[in-house]
């Protein structure tokens, strides 16, 4: 029996290349459409990033055009302003990614412990249907009800006799705002996750935990916590790949071009895009998107090798 | 194993991807040889198929030639619209033996959509309607998206066109010595800015003459937002800071910007000493702080809305039509729409008092300059596949009048009619809705003087009057032959603009902390560390280069 194993293992090895690929053709069929999508759309265009250091005309391509370095970054370090846009969408992005996270359990674990099944379903729908406004929708809704002469605020505010509140010119106001709305928008569809994780759950070990006396706290804090751990690591460890890509759609849609909330609101996106809109140029955009990237894959490897060290299970790679 | 195994799919997709790159670049130039056979032309030796005469020309095979405008796609009219267009192409084909397409790029995120469509470069269009000042005309000539027009094309396949503009025009069209433009220097129109406002409510506020400076214009606003509290003298939607900063500099100095180096028009020179370049927005500090001050007051006053920034939801022009605001900024040709008793114009209909003034930025120095005759201009494609015959589609679109009534204004008796005194008016049964043609072709780079007819319901006498003072104290656009190289100064140039919307909207809105002094100082300060002063230096080079 040993020896017969012995010998399949060293028959497996000794496979070729193609009888491999016949063996797990159906396994190997299952991931094409995956694999495919990424060569087709994160792959095939990696070598258009050498846009980035070219003085780029149409007429040339891509591979044609001169050469021309760094200059591309120039303009975002001249700007004296990479310092405060970074800082402001990666604060941002933490801040969404935390609270995000934090709150996207909490609302999992308060719908898995409803027991009326039709107030279940109402408010998951509830909290669930925000995502699906557009953020352009978002910033109307918010500027109908935050503006100064005509707002649903202001107007609750001078009913009860208070001053006006004018947060379309109080820099300090939005950070609080923006991550409310984001919240608002967000947790509902990031709860999703977390619920479904947490009905995988095997439910013997918490009836286990019930027969042993558990009350609700203790198996939320002994049980679902911890199988959730993996979850949450994995999540974290995603979204921050993506910490230095501003959520542009909505800072741009409720911020727009009003430059007095600038100091507190500009994130990457937002500055690059009203300094390329005006000279159309797909080198310095290119050379943006470089930027954030590298930065981003700097931050995942960090992060992911601090996991390995405490974690090796939770990981990515 | 594995490895390989990934290396081999990728390997095989990314030759996949390129060879899909590849072939639509080798179909471009195997059909462009045409092109480039004209091109060799540029380099001197005359080509025998290039200088032959125009009767020779071979129009054999049928093209659809494609043309690229601004605009939205006719829909309501959309039937009249097609009528039109089988009529035009029923002559085109006869004449040149091609047919004509027009491809509208849609008002929204217009400029983003037209460059990205010329930078395809793939033949999709062959006309392309361009504009130096307001559609990065000289970038796309110096991105290589537009086909050099040597001499000889122009005389054989435009000749018309070549004949009727003067050397010194096809002068300001040229970049490095080479001819991209076909400019429409023959067609009558001011886009300077300035306010349009209800003369008679001017006149009931104790501005007998109407509006004659930025200080009557608080005048009126005031008058207004007192005597009419329902309305908002001005809806603006925040995005004047550009007009109301340049027309206050143009009111208080003779200072003439330079086109086309950045939306704000930040440098130029006097009328006195043209081409001595500096910046007002550096050098006029106390002149700025004044508009500052005004502009302050103006906030206070309720001119526009408290959160004016944010304002993205504002239909002043329409409002103003129908009376429910007192005043719109823009330049002169709107001016002559909102002027004039057209059916869209209620005010005139509610009110047989109203009456629409307009105050032109530089109106207290007579500073006015005339517009750059490329401000529309016709370029073809780098991608096209046929230059020949769009060059000869569009010398019959600008000059032949059959074509040109059917392009403007659509078919004679259905979307207009000449009237006795030979205006432009329209039929009986006419309905704007589904009829109209003018102002929907957007034929804005090939427009004509000689062959428009003036339309019926515009107020001559009114627009004619106030040409005839523009053309008295005008002077002919100086820099038409200038384009500046800001490759090396591009970075100061985007953190200039950058500096100058965020600075100038607060300050043209009134919407600064503290007060007028230290928001200019602070501005200047970073215009300053932005490297303003760099930025003028290297230009005033550029410009001695050209002018001493």
């Amino acid at each position: 029996m040993g020896k017969a194993k012995a010998k399949e293992i060293k028959v497996k090895s000794n496979l070729t290349f193609f009888q491999k690929v016949k063996r797990h053709k159906t396994l190997l069929l299952m991931c094409t459409p995956a694999v495919l999508f990424f060569l087709a759309f994160s792959y095939a265009p990696m070598p258009g990033i050498w846009v980035a250091f070219v003085k780029y005309n149409y007429r040339d391509g891509i591979f044609g055009s001169k050469f021309i370095g760094l200059d591309n970054f120039k303009f975002l370090v001249t700007s004296g302003k990479l310092f405060d846009l970074t800082r402001n969408t990666i604060l941002y992005n933490l801040a969404f990614i935390l609270l995000g996270n934090f709150l996207a359990v909490f609302v999992a674990i308060l719908l898995n412990e409803m027991r009326c099944r039709w107030f279940k379903k109402v408010s998951q729908t509830i909290i669930f249907l925000p995502y699906f406004i557009s953020q352009v929708l978002v910033g109307i809704l918010v500027f109908n009800l935050l503006n100064y002469d005509t707002g649903f605020v202001n107007g609750i505010l001078t009913s009860l006799g208070f001053e006006r509140w004018q947060p379309y010119a109080s820099a300090s106001a939005w950070p609080v705002l923006m991550v409310v709305i984001y919240l608002w928008q967000q947790t509902g569809y990031n709860s999703v996750v977390y619920f479904a994780a947490i009905m995988g759950i095997d439910s013997e070990t918490i009836e286990a935990a019930k027969v042993d006396g558990a009350n609700g706290f203790q198996k939320i804090r002994y049980i679902i916590l911890p199988s959730l751990k993996p979850t949450i690591v994995i999540l974290l460890l995603f979204a921050l790949g993506g910490i230095v890509k501003g959520n542009f759609g909505l800072f741009y849609n409720i911020v727009g071009t009003n430059p007095m909330l600038y100091s507190t609101t500009d994130i990457i996106e937002t500055y690059v895009y009203r300094a390329t809109m005006t000279d159309f140029n797909f080198s310095t955009a290119s050379a943006v998107g470089l930027y954030q990237s590298v930065i981003g894959f700097v931050i995942v490897m960090t992060v992911n090798w601090v996991v390995k060290k405490i974690e090796p299970d939770y990981s990515l790679f | 194993m594995k490895k390989k195994l990934v290396a081999l799919l990728m390997a095989t997709t990314m030759v996949a991807g390129l060879a899909g790159c590849g072939s639509s670049d080798g179909g471009s130039t195997a059909s462009d040889t045409s092109s480039n056979s004209t091109q060799t032309t540029d380099s001197g030796s005359s080509d025998a198929s290039a200088s032959a005469d125009a009767s020779a020309i071979d129009t054999s095979e049928h093209v659809v030639i494609t043309y690229m405008t601004t605009g939205e796609t006719p829909t309501g009219t959309k039937e009249k619209y097609d009528e039109m267009m089988t009529e035009l192409n029923k002559i085109l084909t006869e004449k040149v033996n091609a047919e004509l397409q027009i491809y509208f790029i849609s008002w929204t995120d217009y400029l983003s959509n037209y460059n990205l469509t010329l930078a395809q470069m793939d033949g999709t269009v062959d006309l392309v309607g361009t504009a130096s000042d307001w559609l990065d005309a000289w970038p796309n000539a110096k991105n290589g998206a537009f086909l050099e027009l040597s001499e000889d094309m122009l005389k054989t396949y435009a000749p018309k066109t070549w004949e009727s503009v003067p050397a010194e025009d096809w002068e300001m069209c040229k970049y490095n010595g080479e001819i991209y433009l076909m400019p429409e220097d023959n067609y009558a129109q001011w886009t300077n800015h300035g306010f349009i406002y209800r003369l008679d409510w001017a006149k009931e506020a104790g501005l007998t003459d109407g509006v004659k400076s930025w200080e009557d214009m608080t005048t009126y606003f005031k008058y207004v937002k007192e005597a009419y509290p329902d309305i908002i003298p001005w809806d603006s939607n925040g995005d004047s800071y550009v007009q109301l900063s340049s027309g206050w500099i143009a009111s208080h100095s003779d200072f003439v910007p330079v086109d086309g180096i950045n939306a704000g028009g930040m440098w130029g020179g006097t009328r006195e000493d043209l081409y001595t370049l500096y910046s007002p927005f550096v050098t006029d500090t106390d002149s700025l702080v004044e508009f500052a001050k005004m502009m302050k007051e103006w906030d206070e006053i309720g001119v526009w809305q408290t959160d004016v920034l944010n304002n993205k939801a504002s239909t002043n022009r329409d409002d103003y039509r129908v009376g429910t605001v007192a005043a719109e900024q823009h330049h002169t040709q709107t001016w002559t729409d909102l002027v004039s008793h057209t059916a869209a114009n209620k005010i005139y209909d509610d009110d047989p008092d109203a009456e629409s003034g307009f105050f032109y930025f530089g109106e207290e120095t007579g500073n006015v300059t005339a517009l750059s005759i490329t401000h529309g201009a016709m370029a073809v494609s780098a991608g096209s596949k046929n230059p020949e015959r769009a060059l000869m589609v569009y010398d019959l679109l600008r000059n032949d009048p059959e074509c040109y009534k059917l392009l403007c204004y659509g078919i004679e008796g259905v979307s207009y009619e000449i009237t006795e005194d030979g205006l432009r008016d329209t039929p009986d049964g006419y309905n704007n809705d589904t009829d109209n043609i003018n102002g929907t072709t957007n034929f804005w780079w090939g427009r004509n003087d000689d062959l428009e007819i003036r339309a019926a319901d515009r107020d001559w006498d009114k627009i004619d009057a106030l040409y005839d003072e523009y053309d008295s104290i005008k002077i002919e656009y100086p820099y038409g032959q200038f384009v500046a190289e800001v490759d090396n100064i591009k970075s100061q140039i985007s953190n200039i603009n950058e500096i100058h919307t965020n600075y100038m909207k607060q300050i043209a809105y009134g919407k600064y902390q503290g007060t007028a002094e230290e928001i200019v100082a602070e501005y200047q300060e970073a215009l300053k560390a932005a490297g303003i002063d760099e930025v003028t230096a290297e230009l005033q080079r550029q410009f001695d280069e050209l002018y001493k």
